[in-house]
Order: structure tokens, then C-alpha cells, then sequence
């Protein structure tokens, strides 16, 4: 894998859990 | 900061001698599968420019709404579906993307890289805007009409919407993935493909404002995005996030909605300054005063808007120990801004100053952003902000912060980067004609508007009490004025690109970046195949 693709590939996967993370927050763990 | 590109190596001025070709296609087919930053760049500004219009079309519904008491020509619902689409489509539509127009062009440039690090990828993020544009526009025409919601989509409001909603949210998530994905090839691009030798401490501070608001966008679109998501899921699939008749909360939207609202006011600032740190210096004939300290104060900047939501809900009710800690880590942005304002002032102080558009622009910028910056501080109070909460002096402190802090600075960089783009040198007697009536009737529209809201005049209101009415047709005038104004740009813009002069190699003496030092005017379609060597 090329190092630009690693890079693009572990931002990916912030904005993802941010995304993810927020919304199961609320849904899983209740207010 | 300049660097010095090594002359007797391999690297030197590569610009201008491989093939000139703009790729298989022509016409509308090369725009469409274009992968060329530049082309992509231009692509860019157009849907910038054709938004910023739009949205301005709506601002003089608004303001011709307000020219004077009762309801004159629209109703109080499409009012405030005017005021939502204003704001939505200046901020995402206009403003966001006229600056990921100037990184497109001027990053790869400006670091030495032969393109951004993925560049279909790159063609992708710009296409997807015209169809969030569309669906956002497509709103007005469903029955119920666009969101009225204003644009920050707030809860339970949006739970009540009709479709336009949906489209709405589905716009949201276009737009959002657009610039995640732009924010993600930014990133790369200046992490892996900068020219050797151009550390990123040598870097023009514009790619690092971008750099640092890249890593805000990955970080917060995707909040935006699982906000109103879950809006979406609340209006259909029986979820109560956010409506408290199933024991939801609609304050967690707020707080949600800001977490990820507050820094994009730096999404839009940080490039806004970058731009303004490139102009000050070229007609300063000085290299930038602080240049390390500007790099961290823009990542001071960025670190705090993440700490300081909070602010825009003072009068939800929260604790008073949670309206002291927003209020005073609100208030310490203004040591890293101040910072900032002080290195461009120090950038002027006794250097060779001329006075050309871009340099006007950066001026005005310079002295309108502190003033909206000021008011900020002001609307940080806890005490003061309960009392304008909501009123004009809040739609009077954002926009001297978007309008005369972005677009002064969109127009900045417009006018100092056109002869590089174009090889064409724009009409400056034009120029300066469109940059002080801009000034004074901006100032007619929204200064005035500080005082209607110390008034105790509530914002997004179609009709108003009597004594209010002298300020609204003040801004009112201004606003049409400022309106006309733009048509001058338009018309400066166009003539130059028809039939403007030929512009030198060197416009403007002062600029140091390798785009105008190592490159030819006007720039190649291909630069930097070969990256240049910088000791």
C-alpha cells in the first residue's frame, strides 16, 4: 500500500468513528 | 516563507517544458472528467461565484422584506425559508468551496507537487456539489417548500418539516462528504508530496492554514453529518434523539450541532487568513512578520474552537460553571487571533507599501475581521450575550466575520492570483472602484445592524415595530448598493478573461512563493512534473 493511501486510509477511518461514534453514543449509551 | 530552489540541480523551472495538453477530452467533457488540480480548481470558484449569487439573490429578498414595517412581499414562511438557504448556501455553497478552489490551485503549486495526492478523487469531491446544490434548491418546489428552520437545522423545528427536509439532509451529507473527501487529499498531498527540501516550516503559511483547517473538516463534518442523521431517523424511523415527547433532548442537537458549528467558523476563517498572510507580505515587499508564531497560533485557534461550543447556547440554561468555562476559553481565542493581527500589522510596519486591489482588499479585511472579531468577544460575555441572544447584533457580528473577513479575503485572493492563473492583469482602476463601494455599503448593511440589535431587534423576523424602520432601510440601501457592486466585479472579471492585458511574468514584486517565482505567468496546465530541489 502506498504511504498517500495509508494516510488517506487512517483519515477515512477518523471522520468514520467520529460519524459512527457520535450517533451510537447517543443511541447505545442513552443521554 | 520563501525557499530557495537549488538551480543547479535537476529541479529548476520545469514548468513550462512538457506537453501543454488538457487531457483526452474537450468542451464539457473535459471539465466533467477533469483530474487537473488547476481545472478542478477553476471548477471550484465557478459553483462559488454561481452560489455566492444565488445565495445574494436571497439576502435581497430578505432585505427588501425589511425595507420597511408589515409584510410586503413574501410570507412570514418563505421568509424564513429565505434566511435557511441563505445561510446554508453562502456557507457550504459559496464560501467552503471558493477557498478548496484556491487550495486546488495553489497548494500543488506553492509546495512543489505535480497534482493533489488523489486527483479523481479530486474530481469526485467537486461533483458531488452540483448535485447537493440541486437537491437543496429542489426544496423550494416540495410541497411544504425548503426548511425554514434557519441554518443551523435546529431541533424539534426540524422534526416538523415537510420533505424538504429530507432534501435537505441529504444535501447535508453530499456536501458533508465533499469536503471530507477534499479535506483527506489536502492532507496528503502536503504530508507526502511536497517538493524535497520544502519542509513544513518553509511552507507559504497558506498551505498551513489549509493543512490545519483539513484536519478540522475530517474531524467535525463528520458530527454535522451524524446530526442530522439522526434528525433524519427522528422524522422516520421512530428514533427520539431529539424530541422530548419520547424522552429526547432537543438542547443535544444544540450542543451537537455547535460542536461541530464552532469550528467550521475557523473552516472558514483559517484559509480566509492564510490567503490575507500571502497578500500583506507581496505588497509589503517584507517576508512575513512571525512566521512560526502565525503557524502555531493557527493551531491554537484550531485547538480551542473545539472547547468553546457552548457559547452559542448561553441562554438554554446550563450551569453558571459551564457559562464561565465557555466564556473564558471563548475569550482566550483572542490571544492566538490577536497574535495573528499583530504579525500582519508588523508585515506593514515600515515596508514598501502600494495599494493595488488585492492589498485593498487585505486592508479592509484586516481592519472589518478585528471589528467582527471585537464583537465576538463581546457576544462572549455571558451577561451580554443574554441580552443579544438571537437579536441583530449577532447577524451584524458573523457577518463582518464571513463577508468582510472570507469574502474580502475570496476577493483578496482573486484579484492577486488571476494574473497567475489567466496571464491576464484585471482592470485596477475597476478593481478599487469595486473594493470601496464594496466597503461602504457593506459597512451600510451591517454596521447599522449592531445598533438595531442593541435595539433589542430579534433576527429572522419578516415584519418589525416602527422604530426600527430608519436602520433597515439604511441596510436595505446598502444591501441593493453592495449588490451593484458585485455586478462590477463580474463585469472586471469577464473583460479580463476576454480581452485583458497581457500580465508580466511578475506582477507584483513582493510575492516570494515558488508559484510566482518558478513559474512562468501564465501557469502551465502541468507544473512541477519534475519536483524542483529547495536547499
Amino acid at each position: 500500500m502506498s504511504r498517500n493511501a495509508r494516510t488517506a486510509l487512517v483519515l477515512a477511518t477518523v471522520a468514520l468513528a467520529f460519524f459512527l461514534g457520535i450517533i451510537a453514543k447517543f443511541w447505545l449509551m442513552g443521554r | 516563507m520563501s525557499a530557495v530552489v537549488d538551480t543547479h540541480g535537476h529541479g529548476h523551472d520545469h514548468g513550462h517544458e512538457h506537453h501543454d495538453h488538457h487531457g483526452g477530452y474537450s468542451g464539457v467533457m473535459r471539465w466533467i472528467t477533469t483530474t487537473n488540480h488547476k481545472d478542478i480548481g477553476t471548477l471550484y470558484l465557478w459553483f462559488a461565484g454561481i452560489m455566492f449569487f444565488a445565495g445574494g439573490m436571497m439576502a435581497l429578498v430578505i432585505r427588501a422584506e425589511l425595507f420597511e414595517p408589515g409584510l410586503q412581499l413574501v410570507n412570514p414562511d418563505f421568509f424564513n425559508q429565505m434566511t435557511t438557504m441563505h445561510g446554508l448556501i453562502m456557507i457550504f455553497g459559496a464560501i467552503m468551496p471558493a477557498f478548496v478552489g484556491f487550495a486546488n490551485w495553489q497548494i500543488p503549486m506553492m509546495i512543489g507537487a505535480p497534482d493533489m495526492a488523489f486527483a479523481r478523487l479530486n474530481n469526485w469531491s467537486f461533483w458531488l456539489l452540483p448535485f447537493a446544490a440541486t437537491l437543496l434548491m429542489l426544496s423550494f418546489f416540495t410541497p411544504g417548500g425548503a426548511p425554514g428552520t434557519g441554518w443551523t437545522l435546529y431541533a424539534p423545528l426540524t422534526v416538523q418539516q415537510g420533505i424538504g427536509m429530507d432534501f435537505t439532509i441529504f444535501a447535508v451529507h453530499i456536501l458533508g462528504m465533499s469536503s471530507i473527501l477534499g479535506s483527506i487529499n489536502i492532507i496528503t498531498t502536503i504530508l507526502n508530496m511536497r517538493a524535497p527540501g520544502m519542509t513544513l516550516m518553509k511552507m507559504p503559511m497558506f498551505c498551513w492554514t489549509w493543512l490545519i483547517t483539513a484536519y478540522l473538516l475530517v474531524a467535525v463534518m463528520p458530527v454535522l453529518a451524524g446530526a442530522v442523521t439522526m434528525t433524519l431517523t427522528d422524522r422516520h424511523f421512530g428514533t427520539t434523539f431529539f424530541n422530548a415527547a419520547g424522552g429526547g433532548d432537543p438542547v443535544l442537537y444544540q450542543h451537537i450541532f455547535w460542536f461541530f458549528g464552532h469550528p467550521e467558523v475557523y473552516v472558514i476563517a483559517l484559509p480566509a487568513f492564510g490567503v490575507i498572510s500571502q497578500v500583506i507580505p507581496a505588497f509589503s515587499r517584507k517576508p512575513l512578520f512571525g512566521y512560526a508564531s502565525m503557524v502555531y497560533a493557527t493551531a491554537a485557534i484550531a485547538i480551542l474552537s473545539f472547547i468553546v461550543w457552548a457559547h452559542h447556547m448561553y441562554t438554554v440554561g446550563m450551569p453558571v460553571t459551564g457559562q464561565l468555562f465557555f466564556m473564558y476559553a471563548t475569550t482566550l481565542i483572542a490571544v492566538p487571533t490577536g497574535v495573528k493581527v499583530f504579525n500582519w500589522v508588523s508585515t506593514m510596519w515600515k515596508g514598501s507599501l502600494s495599494f493595488e486591489t488585492p492589498m485593498l482588499f487585505a486592508i479592509g479585511f484586516l481592519f472589518l475581521f478585528t471589528l467582527g472579531g471585537f464583537t465576538g468577544l463581546v457576544l462572549s460575555l455571558v451577561p451580554i450575550d443574554i441580552q443579544l441572544q438571537d437579536t441583530y447584533y449577532v447577524v451584524a457580528h458573523f457577518h463582518y466575520v464571513m463577508v468582510a473577513g472570507a469574502m474580502f479575503s475570496a476577493f483578496a485572493g482573486i484579484y492577486f492570483w488571476l494574473p497567475k492563473w489567466t496571464g491576464k492583469m484585471y482592470n485596477e482602476t475597476l478593481g478599487q472602484w469595486h473594493f470601496w463601494l464594496t466597503l461602504i455599503f457593506f459597512n451600510m448593511i451591517f454596521f447599522v445592524q449592531h445598533f438595531l440589535g442593541m435595539a433589542g431587534m430579534p433576527r429572522r423576523i419578516p415584519d418589525y415595530p416602527l422604530m426600527f424602520e430608519t436602520w433597515n432601510k439604511i441596510s436595505s440601501i446598502g444591501a441593493f448598493g453592495f449588490a451593484v457592486s458585485q455586478l462590477l466585479f463580474l463585469y472586471n472579471l469577464f473583460t479580463t478573461l476576454k480581452s485583458g492585458a497581457q500580465a508580466p511574468q511578475m506582477p507584483w514584486e513582493g510575492a516570494d512563493s515558488l508559484d510566482w517565482t518558478h513559474l512562468p505567468t501564465p501557469v502551465p496546465y502541468h507544473t512541477w512534473e519534475t519536483p524542483p530541489v529547495l536547499k
